[in-house]
């Protein structure tokens, strides 16, 4: 195989230095043809692996799947969906009617998934105040190979959600993630939104779909701009 | 033409390209004929030239017959071929360890033509270390013409030692573990290999041009148990008279080092004192084979007067010569001083415990000379090979290990570093394979350095140093100068870490305050073993590499940690 | 922020060393390189390159008035504008032989370090400086004898491997200063499509059309007169070899012709050149 020095450096994660010096001092059995190297791939990777070293030839072929970028809330509340008048006296119930809307999960998944939001409340009521409440599954799903969603609950009437403020739940966030990544980031997106107080009076007027999305779709731009640095 | 340009290099070939083996034995085979030549023209030559001076010694002035081959050796060195006196053998083991044995090309040469001068006129040296020199080199260029690697060159060096001293002494084995023992300092079977056939080459060449003899034979010797205990006491001996030799050398060169006379003038001086000795006591003179032969043959019957006083002028001698200009080794002053005293400590025996029935002369002096070497060079083994193999004498191998064992262990006591690396371990330049010494002599700042650092300017709030923080992975923050780009200090996420969640701070610290502007740096052409010294006295993990006044990255003690292991890996399991 | 190139400059204490260190430094400023200057305090220094180990004996003159040395070095540094740094041996291979280590970038050399001053001259390039092109990974920069400022890049391009790699440097000498690139070749044997089948085969194609200002291909007239062509306020860029049997012995027989016919500064490839990107 013949490679240059530069991608010899890469598939074995050193430094260009280190390998042109082993090379010179024939500690390496790669062999120097002018200005490329010259190496047997199945000696070098016997090699590598008698002395702790990764080797990862550059393969030809389709390119390597990039990792997922991560979702923003955008998408993620787009896939979920938005429900409106959501009934239910207490929390158990408002869950449950909530969880039967959601059609992506089949209905094995949506029982796991109401057990496993239950536990959740019972732990600690994921109720931040102001009226909003982000239940979501301690533990992920076992077949993880979902893309992020969040559904969004406008609830019929307000209810006792055990919420930091005390103060009755009109909204809410489900949130399921495939990884803690994901999970984090889109907490972390949704804090920021549901801290600026204009926010929740816009959802206190149980806006449309598009009128959410588009909200959202501003909060997004502003935490974008305040990541560049 | 491709042909023609690809015999130049034959590692390339594919047949040797997956393993190097095959090629470094045929080398080998070249390398252990040419140094084998090499030793054996030097070899005659003093012969040649010894007999020719010879006709002169009845004259009054012969004694300046040293002086003047010298000056002529020390001139040669210095304006005909600019090479600069000194030992060899230190060069080669320097060369060896930090470049991967490169020598120049007029070594292969130079100090036979200078030693032959100095050790032909009667100048007391040996022609062993010059051989070895010479074969080092042109097994050197012979790696260097065929472009062969580090590895692949280093091992041709030894060969070429190897080829010299199994020549010179009609001794493979000793020459092999000369080479292995004392130039290359590892016993790698990859190694081996070659430099036995090297070894057996130059031997070889020498028989068929010299003819199958050992130097010095000997008689019979009958050993009993009393004759092995007093070798005990000849250790002892030989290790004081190793320790004296190695003093004096050293400080004949202190003392030649302050005369501001030319080299060539002090080189005259200290011959024409070795003349005066020779005059008085010619067994000081030249290489001294002759008078060791006579002394293992167990005929050269002196006083113990004589004997004791011939030790001592013989190192003062060696010291005059070699440490005031000329040109040599000491092998073979060691042993005819280890045979000198030999003589002398059997002479004390006979006088203390005359009753007793001491086995021949010959047999002391021989044990004399193994005690000498080894202690002198201390390489114990090659010691012992080398006196079996010269005399033949297996049968007293066993008092030959013990003195050679305790002279060793003796003198490594007293003195920590043998005569040939004395002077490059003072240096810290004597780097053994697979020591820290070694790898942190390889590895380069360049290798280690972090360059995927996010720079801050001075004059940034707190606040962008926040959004910095959420996607860096580090923990030290470089600041540089907002116009020239200048590195100006560095900031550690622990002096702001009880500040980080203080929303007011944000928009009122600015980061040129906080910075710290003591920072010790790192040059990109520091020595690793001072960065980390450095590291230890401050306690550092981090520190910022800068150069020309500007950033370059980081160098921490976890990504040293992270390229150390992976050289010592690759070093020491080949 | 990546390490600025090095250039490595032996410093001679006396006027013709000064012209040598100017044009060094106008080669820095150029290039965004900074110079490493040594003065030597011995006559003799051995550089270990990867598989030679070069003897360089300095002509006498290089240890002139030592107390001097630092301060005048350390004026036309300035006055030039560029980082001081001097260059102290840290080994050594004997006590007057210091070791001298060979990852510079460019290394800048009169056209003789062993030879008196008088012998330097068109024509002549001694043979230390030889064995230094032969061996080095880096290009060598012969300056012209008088400090000279240069405007434009020359490059000589032959065709073969290293001339290849003359051309390359040439390409990227002249984006990073942004000066005109022409390129130089004389028809010799072989026609004229050959050479734009050589570029065709190293893909140079885009940056030949990107880089270049003119190609000129001399085919008429003997290859003496049509050097009169190259602007003498070029740097030329050559390969040192060319092709033939013997190529790793001698110099090109191109390259003897141009050193000895023009003056200018010449940025010299040798065989080992491997480049830095």
């Amino acid at each position: 195989m013949k490679l240059t020095i530069h991608e010899i450096a890469q598939s074995l994660y050193l430094p260009l230095g280190t390998v042109r010096r082993w090379i010179r001092q024939g500690r390496i059995p790669i062999h120097k043809n002018g200005s490329d190297f010259v190496f047997n791939e199945a000696i070098l990777s016997k090699w590598a692996s008698a002395h702790n070293l990764a080797f990862a030839p550059p393969k030809k072929g389709p390119e390597k799947q990039q990792d997922p970028e991560l979702e923003n809330l955008f998408s993620a509340i787009k896939r979920g969906g938005v429900f409106y008048d959501v009934k239910g006296d207490d929390v158990a119930s408002t869950l449950k009617v909530a969880v039967e809307n959601i059609n992506v999960l089949n209905n094995h998944s949506k029982e796991n998934l109401y057990q496993r939001l239950l536990e959740r409340e019972n732990l600690t009521s994921t109720g931040i105040g102001k009226g909003v409440a982000i239940p979501h599954p301690r533990s992920f799903l076992s077949d993880a190979d979902y893309r992020p969603f969040i559904t969004t609950c406008f609830l019929e009437k307000p209810i006792e959600f055990a919420a930091l403020d005390n103060k009755p739940v009109f909204v809410m966030f489900i949130l399921l993630c495939p990884s803690v990544k994901s999970h984090l980031h889109l907490l972390s997106r949704l804090a920021f939104c549901i801290r600026d107080d204009s926010f929740v009076d816009f959802l206190k007027t149980f806006p449309s779909s598009d009128k959410l999305l588009l909200k959202i779709a501003d909060f997004e731009e502003q935490l974008d701009r305040t990541d560049q640095y | 033409m491709r042909i023609f340009k690809s015999w130049r290099y034959p590692a390339s070939w594919k047949f040797f390209r997956l393993d190097d083996r095959l090629l470094l034995m045929l080398m080998a085979v070249i390398v252990g004929l040419c140094s084998g030549l090499a030793a054996l023209a030097l070899n005659r030559s003093l012969i040649a030239m010894f007999d020719w001076v010879h006709q002169y010694h009845h004259i009054w002035w012969s004694f300046v017959l040293p002086a003047i081959g010298a000056a002529l050796s020390s001139l040669f060195l210095e304006k005909i071929v600019v090479e600069g006196a000194g030992h060899g053998v230190p060069e080669v083991i320097y060369s060896v360890s930090r470049y991967g044995g490169l020598l120049r090309f007029r070594s292969s040469y130079s100090r036979l033509i200078s030693s032959c001068l100095t050790i032909g006129s009667g100048g007391s040296a040996g022609p062993e270390a010059p051989v070895v020199m010479s074969g080092a080199a042109i097994g050197s260029n012979i790696a260097k013409y065929f472009s062969l690697n580090d590895r692949q060159r280093v091992t041709l060096v030894g060969c070429g030692a190897a080829g010299a001293i199994s020549s010179i002494f009609n001794a493979p084995i000793a020459g092999m573990v000369f080479s292995i023992e004392v130039i290359l300092g590892e016993w790698k079977s990859v190694n081996i290999i070659p430099i036995a056939i090297a070894s057996v080459a130059g031997a070889e060449i020498s028989r068929i041009l010299q003819g199958n003899q050992i130097i010095f034979s000997h008689l019979q010797f009958n050993i009993n148990l009393l004759d092995i205990f007093s070798c005990l006491g000849l250790a002892i001996l030989t290790a004081v008279a190793s320790i004296m030799l190695t003093r004096m050398l050293r400080s004949m060169y202190g003392i030649s080092n302050k005369i501001s006379a030319p080299i060539w003038v002090r080189a005259a001086a200290g011959g024409c004192a070795v003349g005066i000795i020779g005059l008085f006591l010619p067994v000081v003179l030249g290489e001294g084979y002759h008078a060791v032969q006579t002394m293992i043959g167990g005929t050269f019957s002196q006083g113990l007067a004589l004997v004791a006083l011939a030790s001592l002028a013989k190192i003062v001698a060696t010291s005059l010569t070699l440490g005031w200009g000329g040109s040599g080794g000491i092998f073979a002053p060691c042993l005819v001083i280890g045979s000198l005293v030999g003589l002398t400590y059997h002479q004390c025996l006979i006088l203390f415990w005359p009753s007793i029935s001491w086995v021949n002369e010959g047999y002391f002096a021989l044990l004399g000379m193994a005690g000498l070497i080894s202690g002198m060079l201390q390489a114990p083994l090659t010691g012992i090979f080398l006196i079996v193999e010269i005399t033949g004498g297996y049968e007293v191998i066993l008092p030959l290990i013990i003195v050679s064992a305790i002279s060793t262990s003796l003198c490594h006591y007293i003195e920590p570093a043998s005569f040939y690396l004395k002077e490059l371990v003072e240096r810290g330049h004597l780097l053994r394979p697979g020591t820290d010494a070694r790898v942190l002599s390889d590895l380069d700042v360049r290798e280690v350095i972090e360059e995927n650092c996010i720079t801050l300017k001075q004059n940034m709030l707190l606040r962008d140093f926040i959004n910095i923080i959420k996607i860096s992975p580090r923990n030290y923050f470089p600041v540089e100068d907002e116009k020239t780009d200048n590195f100006l200090g560095i900031i550690h996420l622990d002096d702001i870490r009880p500040y980080l969640f203080n929303p007011d701070m944000y928009d009122v610290v600015i980061l040129g305050q906080i910075m710290d502007t003591q920072v010790d740096v790192v040059h990109p052409d520091d020595d690793l073993s001072e960065v980390l010294r450095k590291m230890d006295t401050h306690h550092l993990f981090s520190m910022p590499v800068v150069s020309n006044n500007k950033f370059i990255g980081l160098i921490s003690k976890a990504s040293i940690l992270d390229q150390y292991r992976k050289e010592l890996v690759v070093q020491t399991s080949q | 922020m990546k390490m600025e190139a090095q250039l490595f400059h032996i410093f001679r204490n006396n006027p013709l060393g000064r012209e040598t260190l100017l044009q060094s430094i106008y080669f820095c400023k150029k290039l965004g390189a900074s110079p490493v200057v040594y003065i030597p305090k011995f006559t003799r220094f051995l550089m270990y390159f990867e598989n030679d180990v070069v003897q360089i004996d300095l002509d006498s003159s290089y240890l002139s008035s030592p107390d001097t040395a630092i301060t005048h070095a350390t004026d036309l540094l300035e006055q030039g504008g560029v980082s001081i740094r001097f260059f102290e041996p840290k080994h050594y291979t004997a006590t007057t032989l210091p070791d001298i280590h060979t990852n510079f970038d460019y290394m800048a050399c009169p056209r003789s370090i062993s030879d008196l001053s008088t012998k330097i001259g068109l024509g002549y390039i001694g043979p230390k400086v030889r064995r230094i092109v032969n061996s080095a990974r880096f290009p060598v920069l012969i300056t012209s004898p008088v400090y000279k400022e240069w405007h434009s890049i020359a490059v000589f391009f032959g065709g073969s491997a290293n001339a290849v790699n003359a051309l390359k440097l040439g390409f990227r000498i002249s984006r990073e200063t942004d000066l005109p690139l022409d390129v130089f070749t004389y028809v010799g044997k072989v026609s004229r499509k050959s050479y734009k089948q050589a570029i065709k085969d190293e893909n140079l194609e885009k940056e030949m059309d990107r880089f270049v200002n003119k190609w000129h291909i001399f085919e008429k007239g003997s290859f003496e007169e049509n050097l009169y062509k190259v602007p003498h306020t070029a740097l030329v860029i050559l390969g040192a070899y060319g092709h033939g049997l013997i190529k790793n012995f001698v110099f090109g027989s191109k390259m003897e012709k141009i050193q000895s016919i023009i003056s200018n500064n010449l940025l010299i490839v040798g065989p080992n050149y491997v480049a830095t990107q």
